[in-house]
């Protein structure tokens, strides 16, 4: 607040410019409401009308049709307006006279219209650079002037569809079936965001990892042998040897494929042969929420448990038998956890599967004679495999793309090794580290960090894929 | 209940069933039922939906025990030896008493691998060529042989409905059973294919004893040689096929013959 205060007494102006979509927002309420009382009074008037013709749609219908159609278009041209006014401003600001005396080109102009920005929307007590500060008042001034502006639009846009909507209110129109559709369209709306957003940050991935490649070639970059990424070093200077990324690949397949699913392959099959053929009905309604309760916890505090409590007790108990390089960051400790973390993955989609095996088939070979054990192991497992091999590709894709328990128990140092007793690094611990880091943006030592998250991308998601089509075949089998 | 000693064979039965009832909770599915199966013939058990026919059948090979809330009272023998003594090894008891399902369940797995599935567990054979020969016998005899003969590597589940029922049949012949139990073992099949099933069962009947559950009259009477009938889990009548079909003593017998409940 001081900061505000002493920026300059017009601040509150500039919240106005950022509150705009906020108003908007509320003016889409406000008219609305407006329009859905007007609806409602009209379609109740003729439906009084004794003599009028046979009402299609209650008076409720008619006013929601009539909010929607002020309402709904009033809000997406805010969203629209909040998107696109930032950028008309910044098109304004260099146009005008203050904008003239910029420099021309580079990193001076955009930092001084950054100061001038921020300083309008007060979002910055002050400015640094003594020029910058002759371009506050051109931002505030082109704010002031689209806001209004996207206030005009919006109330313009609101009467106009409210009232062609407000006319079409009559006895006979089919309110029901329109608003319905609305309805309908709303879901959509909602289900897109999630799809479109993924593209996005798909798209956002893609473009970094042009970038990194325009740098470092893929070829150095996905079969080199040494990981060093300096963010300190010259970006000009040649980078492909610092860049191999197969010790990155080789800890997170060690860690999150082998030692993890060493423990949590077994476990979580046992569990679910347990829990579908052993427990009584009561023990079984325990056990299984309990479980995925496990699954529930959150992945940071198994890495606590990795790093502290883990990690040590394998480091001892390496140098007990005489190991003495054993590292106190080693795989071992990271995969031994992470494989506890995946054991409800593994074992509830095992359960699903053998559950899924018909009981006739139970039934049949108890009836043959054979065992309990021999039933599982050679009928009720064979036959429940193909949907148990895509549980076990969905956790392993879990496990490759799993953050905190590696960033806490494992090293971060890009070792080449099979030894699950020395230290070393998957792509997630990369990932953090060098977007954590205090390398800029343009150095391939950022950018590699996008190189690493699209090839992770691209790994699960071809792993979530076949997983997926195998066990939608294996159900598809059984039914 | 009424029990026909009019029978042609006056040797020991194979098993006997002494005032047998079962248990699901609290609920009485079986009631007092007391019978015996002679070796080398069809016995039927018919009845209306729900009389606990195929309750009573799965307390012949203990396939009940998998229901964890059911519980068998009485006494019944295989060969003299009671099946529900604390002696007798289940494994044992279901290999010797086999059991065919209502609907056709083979194995996800090749046709070979489903008939030596028993033997293997049993450990029937030495040596792969007595596998293969306890294979081809087992095919022969369920008549099934011939059709498949050329394709034993391919999954059981890809053959036709009747075929697996024939199948499962070889399936169960294959560990040399002296019982074997079929509960309904035609009801999901077609005409013809029942007509294969049931001409089967005939070429079996001199060599094992063979319970069949059925819901079709017409059946019992082609195949069996002995009918009990069933009725709200007592057993009603026992005697020849004949017998209980021309001329049942049991007014509810004769009523569910001639189709007037049921």
């Amino acid at each position: 607040m001081i900061a505000l205060a002493a920026a300059s007494p017009n601040t509150t102006q500039g919240a106005a410019n950022r509150m705009s979509p906020v108003f908007l927002f509320l003016l889409a309420i406000g008219l609305g409401l407006a329009g859905w009382l007007a609806g409602r009074a009209k379609a109740r008037a003729f439906s009084r009308d004794k003599d009028a013709p046979r009402i299609v749609s209650r008076p409720g219908y008619h006013a929601w049709y009539v909010a929607i159609w002020v309402a709904v278009p009033l809000a997406l041209f805010a969203v629209f307006w909040s998107i696109l006014s930032p950028i008309l401003v910044d098109q304004w600001v260099p146009a005008t006279p203050a904008g003239q005396s910029l420099p021309t080109f580079g990193f001076q102009r955009q930092s001084m219209l950054a100061e001038a920005r921020a300083v309008a929307y007060g979002q910055a007590a002050g400015v640094f650079n003594p020029d910058a500060a002759a371009l506050v008042e051109p931002f505030r001034e082109a704010s002031r002037f689209y806001t209004l502006v996207g206030f005009g639009f919006a109330l313009a846009l609101a009467v106009i569809l409210g009232l062609w909507a407000f006319t079409r209110v009559r006895p006979a129109f089919t309110a029901r079936v329109k608003v319905e559709r609305a309805v309908m369209g709303v879901l959509l709306l909602a289900s897109l965001v999630a799809i479109l957003t993924t593209f996005g940050i798909l798209a956002s991935l893609v473009f970094e990892t042009i970038r990194f490649f325009g740098m470092v070639s893929p070829v150095d970059f996905l079969f080199g042998l040494s990981w060093n990424p300096d963010p300190m070093s010259n970006p000009a200077a040649p980078q492909g040897d610092r860049y191999g990324a197969i010790p990155l690949f080789w800890g997170t397949i060690f860690i999150g494929a082998i030692i993890a699913m060493i423990v949590a392959i077994p476990l979580g099959m046992m569990s679910a042969i347990y829990l579908t053929q052993y427990a009584s009905s009561r023990w079984r309604k325990i056990i299984k929420p309990a479980l995925e309760i496990l699954a529930g916890v959150p992945t940071v505090v198994y890495g606590y448990f990795a790093a502290l409590t883990v990690a040590p007790a394998i480091r001892d108990a390496a140098q007990a038998v005489g190991i003495q390089n054993a590292s106190s960051e080693s795989a071992l400790a990271a995969g031994l956890v992470m494989g506890v973390m995946i054991i409800p993955f593994v074992s509830s989609m095992a359960d699903d599967s053998i559950a899924a095996v018909p009981g006739s088939m139970r039934d049949g070979s108890l009836a043959m004679g054979a065992t309990k054990s021999e039933t599982i192991k050679k009928v009720l497992i064979p036959a429940a495999l193909p949907g148990i091999v895509g549980g076990v590709m969905l956790a392993v894709s879990r496990a490759i793309g799993e953050t905190m328990i590696v960033v806490m128990a494992a090293s971060t140092a890009a070792n080449l090794t099979a030894n699950p007793l020395e230290a070393m690094t998957t792509v997630t611990v990369q990932i953090v580290a060098l977007l954590t880091g205090e390398g800029s943006f343009d150095h391939p030592a950022t950018l590699s960090a996008f190189a690493l998250g699209f090839v992770l991308f691209m790994v699960t998601l071809l792993l979530n894929f076949i997983a997926l089509r195998v066990v939608k075949r294996f159900r598809e089998a059984y039914e | 209940m009424t029990v026909i000693h009019d029978m042609d064979d006056k040797a020991e039965p194979k098993m006997r069933a002494s005032d047998v009832s079962v248990f699901y909770g609290d609920k009485k599915a079986i009631d007092d039922v007391s019978i015996d199966i002679p070796t080398k013939f069809v016995t039927a058990f018919i009845g209306p939906s729900g009389c606990g026919k195929s309750t009573f059948l799965r307390t012949l090979n203990r396939m009940n025990d998998t229901i964890p809330s059911a519980r068998v009272e009485g006494q019944i023998e295989l060969d003299g030896e009671d099946i529900y003594s604390s002696g007798m090894d289940v494994v044992q008891l279901r290999a010797r008493v086999g059991m065919v399902f209502q609907k056709p369940n083979p194995f996800p797995k090749s046709i070979y691998e489903n008939i030596a599935y028993g033997p293997k567990i049993h450990g029937l054979a030495e040596s792969k060529g007595e596998l293969d020969e306890i294979v081809e016998r087992s095919l022969q005899r369920a008549g099934l042989w011939n059709e498949v003969k050329d394709r034993l590597g391919e999954s059981g589940t890809a053959l036709s409905g009747g075929q697996q029922q024939r199948l499962c049949i070889a399936r169960a012949i294959a560990v040399d059973p002296e019982v074997i139990l079929m509960d309904e073992p035609a009801s999901a099949l077609d005409p013809i294919a029942t007509a294969k099933i049931e001409e089967l069962i005939d070429d079996l009947a001199g060599r094992y004893a063979i319970v069949i559950v059925t819901h079709s009259m017409q059946q019992a009477a082609r195949v069996s040689q002995r009918t009990a009938f069933f009725h709200l889990g007592k057993m009603v009548e026992y005697g020849p096929t004949d017998q209980i079909f021309t001329n049942p003593l049991e007014e509810r017998t004769k009523d569910y013959i001639t189709g007037r409940y049921g």
